[in-house]
């Protein structure tokens, strides 16, 4: 890992000599053991303090959102990253070529309190980057199997009976602080004005109760779940560690087995999402 | 809006539980079918509370969550068969969003009768009958929302409105709500 540490630093510092991009977008180490943090500069003299390691856990995509005014950007890019990317291209977020993507050969990213791989990665199945401008270093045989099927939580809890279902749900969404973060790390959640800030609209209230999380948490889920490219960043960010993951991909299962195999972010051909479009002969319940 | 007080809808049941169902009814089918039904003296339950929307593809999942949320023991969604749509795809995208939307609130945990939905042409004032009726009954049969656990009872918005903006209730109201407090 540290000769693709190396060769990103000076990757990097080119890039932006050469003035061929504005901005790069990378890792740094946290404050903390074991802890990195999104390093996003213009400077080339700090692409020495970029890292690549086993705790990059953050997904970089988002970031060129806030620096895409400055012109190209140079992104990191590991399977989720490149898939987010692909996802922000095709909402008409950014263009491609304002982009320039360094893919890295990811294995899964481990968490910095148990050392264990985080679960968003161990049900990851395109760790290696699906878009990229050049890739440091070869991905690994076995990087894009996952350990877990991505499906096999949600069998679990459609297993329960109904009442345990509501206890289990109800339980989550009390926990609930509405800090959005959810949100905000979201590579789908795009809009410039979120109906949860909208305050004369009176979507949603301000207080904090078991209906209005759900409010909140059910209607994410309605609007990003036709587009969710799975990173899992909404489950790893959540402060009270909600099931967030269980909620979107029931979606996408119901979506998969309704609609057809579909994967979001795969490529950034304008395929529509399922709720964007429709089909004649659709499955029919409501006769 | 014509909706026929149905007398036998109560005595036959053993409670005197009687569900509100909001229907969200698309303006050119359904609604005109629950007037056709008006019309020719059908008679089906009261509980039902039509709501007219321009079209099936109108209805914002958040307006279920907010309804339920808000006491009504069922909705029930009515548009145009999929091909009579009156702008041509709005019931298709309808149909794709709630085929969804329904799997996911049971998903959360709730019971899969008490949100439905139905195409219901203009002239199916027969079906509308029917189907409003057995909406009703099913309903009826699973009892209150408030009572299901799905929603937060502990929780009374007014109160707390009433709280968190004391300038705007007066000294009686104010004493009224710390004895209801206690």
């Amino acid at each position: 890992m540290s000769d693709i540490q190396e060769s990103l630093r000076v990757r990097a510092k080119e890039l932006l000599e050469s003035g061929e991009v504005a901005t790069v977008i990378g890792w740094e180490n946290g404050r903390f053991p074991n802890q990195t943090t999104p390093l996003i500069t213009r400077d080339a003299d700090r692409t020495g303090d970029l890292v690549w390691n086993d705790y990059c856990a953050n997904t970089l995509a988002k970031y060129v959102l806030d620096t895409k005014s400055a012109g190209k950007t140079a992104v990191c890019v590991r399977g989720c990253d490149s898939r987010a990317i692909n996802r922000l291209v095709d909402d008409g977020q950014i263009a491609r070529d304002q982009l320039y993507l360094i893919g890295m050969p990811c294995t899964g990213m481990k968490d910095r309190a148990t050392g264990e791989l985080l679960s968003k990665c161990a049900e990851c199945a395109h760790k290696t980057p699906v878009v990229s401008d050049e890739m440091l270093g070869e991905p690994t045989a076995d990087a894009d199997s996952a350990t877990t099927t991505r499906f096999a939580r949600i069998d679990e809890v459609e297993q329960m009976s109904r009442e345990e279902r509501e206890t289990y749900f109800k339980t989550a969404f009390t926990k609930c602080i509405r800090c959005y973060a959810c949100r905000n790390v979201c590579p789908c959640c795009t809009c410039r004005e979120c109906f949860v800030d909208q305050r004369r609209e009176d979507w949603l209230g301000k207080q904090n109760n078991l209906n209005e999380n759900r409010f909140y948490g059910l209607t994410r889920i309605m609007h990003i779940g036709d587009r969710c490219i799975e990173c899992g960043e909404c489950a790893r960010v959540c402060p009270t560690d909600l099931p967030l993951m269980e909620l979107n991909r029931k979606v996408i299962k119901d979506m998969n087995e309704l609609f057809g195999e579909f994967e979001a972010g795969m490529d950034a051909t304008g395929v529509k999402p399922v709720f964007q479009t429709f089909e004649l002969d659709d499955v029919e319940e409501f006769m | 809006m014509s909706v026929v007080e149905n007398s036998a809808a109560t005595p036959d049941v053993a409670t005197d539980f009687e569900p509100k169902i909001l229907a969200f009814c698309c303006n050119w089918c359904t609604y005109a079918g629950a007037d056709l039904a008006g019309l020719n003296r059908m008679k089906y339950p009261a509980n039902v509370r039509l709501l007219r929307v321009p079209c099936s593809g109108r209805v914002n999942p958040q307006f279920v969550i907010e309804a339920l949320q808000k006491g009504c023991d069922g909705v029930l969604v009515c548009g145009c068969h999929p091909g009579d749509c009156h702008y041509v795809t709005g019931n298709y995208f309808a149909k794709r969003r709630m085929l969804v939307f329904k799997r996911l609130l049971e998903y959360a945990g709730l019971e899969p009768k008490r949100f439905q939905v139905r195409w219901i042409s203009g002239a199916e004032a027969g079906k509308f009958r029917d189907t409003v009726t057995s909406v009703c009954e099913q309903i009826r049969a699973l009892g209150p929302i408030r009572e299901s656990g799905f929603i937060d009872t502990d929780f009374d918005a007014d109160v707390l409105n009433a709280v968190c903006a004391p300038s705007v209730v007066s000294t009686e109201e104010a004493t009224t709500i710390e004895e209801a407090a206690k």
